[in-house]
């Protein structure tokens, strides 16, 4: 430390004026020092060290040029230049840093490099000792974005082989997101709105800000948790079948948590389907893909999970159709077997039975066939009733709901006693309430008739005398 | 009215009609029995009896689907932690899920 002083007889240094200074504004000698000053290598490294430090400009800086002569030592650093039209700076990057950092130098890259300068004494050479490199022209979020999702996406973390089908109707449904905010409000309204059979169980987590991938990874374990204690109690029901990672719009930067490598990692991990909407159409995440289906939207997400169900009440009409096709195939099967019989009879019969056998018969089926196809329309009235309801719901959806009820008309018409009626029978009815009159006791006298015949009907009145 | 009583037997299959069951099952099992009885009807091959019997049961378990999709409110449980309870699943209305404070990240 101590300094070398000078022997009597040398002359005053030449640059031991006071107004001479050091390239960092400190004086190398004290002002008025006579002699000529021999400085130890050391002492003049630890001169350029302290005024290399002692600049601001120098502390922390972010410079710019252009990569050449990459090497990186067996420990890991690297070495690396940096230059531009005049001038060379070399870099050294640690090796800690440079593996946190998604980015690599390479030779002819434009970067923008983060750090320091330092004297490197051994070798006395002056070098920039880099914290961070980033593309020059490139934010730093994007790049670490493009490295982490090439490096997980190696690992296998967004394969098509390992995404899993969604259940088709969840009766439970996981939500993870902020619940403050209007994706909350819009997931809910689709799902009410489409499917309001589901239920949802809702996992409050914080969506944006350094503690947002904790909170996401939080509530993601949480569901899972949820999940395996409703298997383990024997309400497979309640544990959600599918579950929606969900936050609105932003900036990269708003959106950077859904980056994060333990989120895309839980979202991997996550024990039943998961379903990502983060931002709009535009922003795609690290999550997104590594989700089992990516949404374009958190509304999106909702209406992927579960089914509409006004589509569902049509194909609940189809099953109507189905059902009565296969009744009327039903019923005409059993009206051919019928007149089998009839034919049967016909051929059997003595003469003075046969026609009292006939209208038996015929009064029969007859009667069998109104009460059924009285209750096939009933039956398709009370489907056409409870699916108009629904279709209510559904702005501008005028479904064919009446066509359950033309169908059965039809078979009113074909399986009818129309047959029957021609051959001369007439069909009696009450007038107050439709019902067949089998019975003169069934109306008594005044009652209103209708007769129903071949052509049309009749009103008519039975005789006041003719219970007598 | 001796003649009748076989045509009652047909006309009233009372027995399957009217079960008060309908209204217990879920809409996943009503649906997977409308299928099932959809299927049954449209094989064939039964008494008449019971294809009414099945048509009806049809007929029923499809309104049961209709109303449970248009009466169905969205039910909403929110998972809470809850100190030395673990969690609890909270009944909540959708529009009022509350921020909870997280325990795991600051």
């Amino acid at each position: 430390m101590t300094r070398a002083r000078p022997p009597e007889w040398a002359l005053p240094a030449w640059d031991a004026l006071p107004e001479d200074r050091g390239a960092a504004g400190k004086p190398l000698v004290a002002p008025g020092a006579f002699g000529l000053r021999i400085l130890a290598v050391s002492d003049v490294s630890r001169a350029i060290r302290e005024a290399v430090r002692g600049d601001e400009r120098l502390r922390d800086l972010w410079v710019e040029g252009e990569v050449s002569r990459v090497t990186i030592s067996s420990a890991g650093h690297a070495y690396f230049a940096l230059k531009d039209e005049r001038s060379q700076l070399q870099c050294v990057w640690f090796r800690d840093e440079r593996l946190r950092s998604a980015f690599e130098p390479q030779a002819g890259l434009r970067i923008v490099v983060h750090g320091r300068i330092d004297l490197f004494e051994p070798q006395g050479a002056l070098q920039l000792y880099v914290e961070s490199i980033q593309p020059a022209g490139f934010g730093d979020l994007a790049l670490r974005f493009e490295a982490l999702k090439a490096r997980l996406a190696a690992e296998g973390l967004f394969d098509a082989a390992r995404k899993r089908p969604l259940p088709s109707r969840p009766a439970t449904i996981g939500v993870v997101t902020s619940p403050t905010g209007v994706v909350w409000r819009d997931i809910s309204h689709v799902l009410a709105r489409r499917w309001p059979l589901a239920r949802v169980v809702l996992v409050a987590c914080r969506v944006q800000g350094d503690g947002a991938p904790a909170s996401i990874v939080t509530a993601l374990r949480r569901l899972e948790r949820y999940i395996e204690e409703c298997r383990a109690a024997g309400r497979p029901e309640d544990a959600p079948a599918v579950t929606i990672l969900a936050r609105g719009g932003g900036s990269l930067e708003d959106l950077w948590a859904f980056n994060d490598e333990a989120v895309v990692r839980a979202v991997v991990a996550h024990s039943v389907p998961l379903v990502c909407g983060v931002g709009h159409e535009v922003d795609v995440t690290l999550a997104d893909f590594a989700a089992d289906v990516r949404a374009p939207t958190p509304s999106a997400a909702a209406e992927i999970v579960v089914p509409d169900r006004m589509e569902f009440a049509a194909s609940l009409r189809r099953a109507n159709d189905r059902l009565r096709n296969a009744m009327q195939g039903r019923l005409a099967a059993a009206a051919r077997d019928l007149a089998v019989e009839r034919r049967a009879l016909d051929r059997v019969s003595p003469v003075a039975r046969l026609a009292a056998g006939r209208e038996q018969v015929g009064l029969l089926f007859d009667r069998a066939t109104r009460a059924i196809l009285a209750r096939l329309a009933r039956d398709a009235v009370r489907v056409d009733r409870a699916t108009d309801t629904l279709s209510r719901l559904a702005v501008g959806r005028v479904a064919g709901a009446h066509s359950a009820l033309a169908g059965a008309a039809a078979a009113l018409a074909v399986l009818g006693p129309q047959a029957t009626l021609d051959r001369g029978y007439a069909i009696v009815r009450r007038t107050a309430d439709g019902a067949i009159v089998r019975d003169p006791a069934d109306a008594p006298g005044g009652t209103g008739l209708r007769l129903r015949v071949a052509r049309g009907e009749l009103p008519a009145t039975v005789d006041p005398d003719s219970h007598g | 009215m001796a003649d009748a009583a076989p045509v009652v037997a047909i006309l009233d299959p009372v027995t399957a009609s009217s079960d008060p069951a309908i209204d217990k099952l879920g809409f996943d099992e009503a649906l997977a029995e409308l299928q099932r009885t959809v299927a049954e009807l449209e094989a064939g091959g039964q008494p008449l009896e019971r294809a009414l019997a099945l048509h009806e049961r049809g007929a029923a378990l499809l309104e049961h689907c209709n109303r449970l999709l248009t009466d169905a409110d969205l039910r909403v449980r929110q998972l809470v932690a809850v100190a030395g309870k673990g969690l609890q699943a909270v009944d909540v209305k959708p529009d009022e899920a509350q921020e909870t404070p997280e325990s795991g990240a600051s």
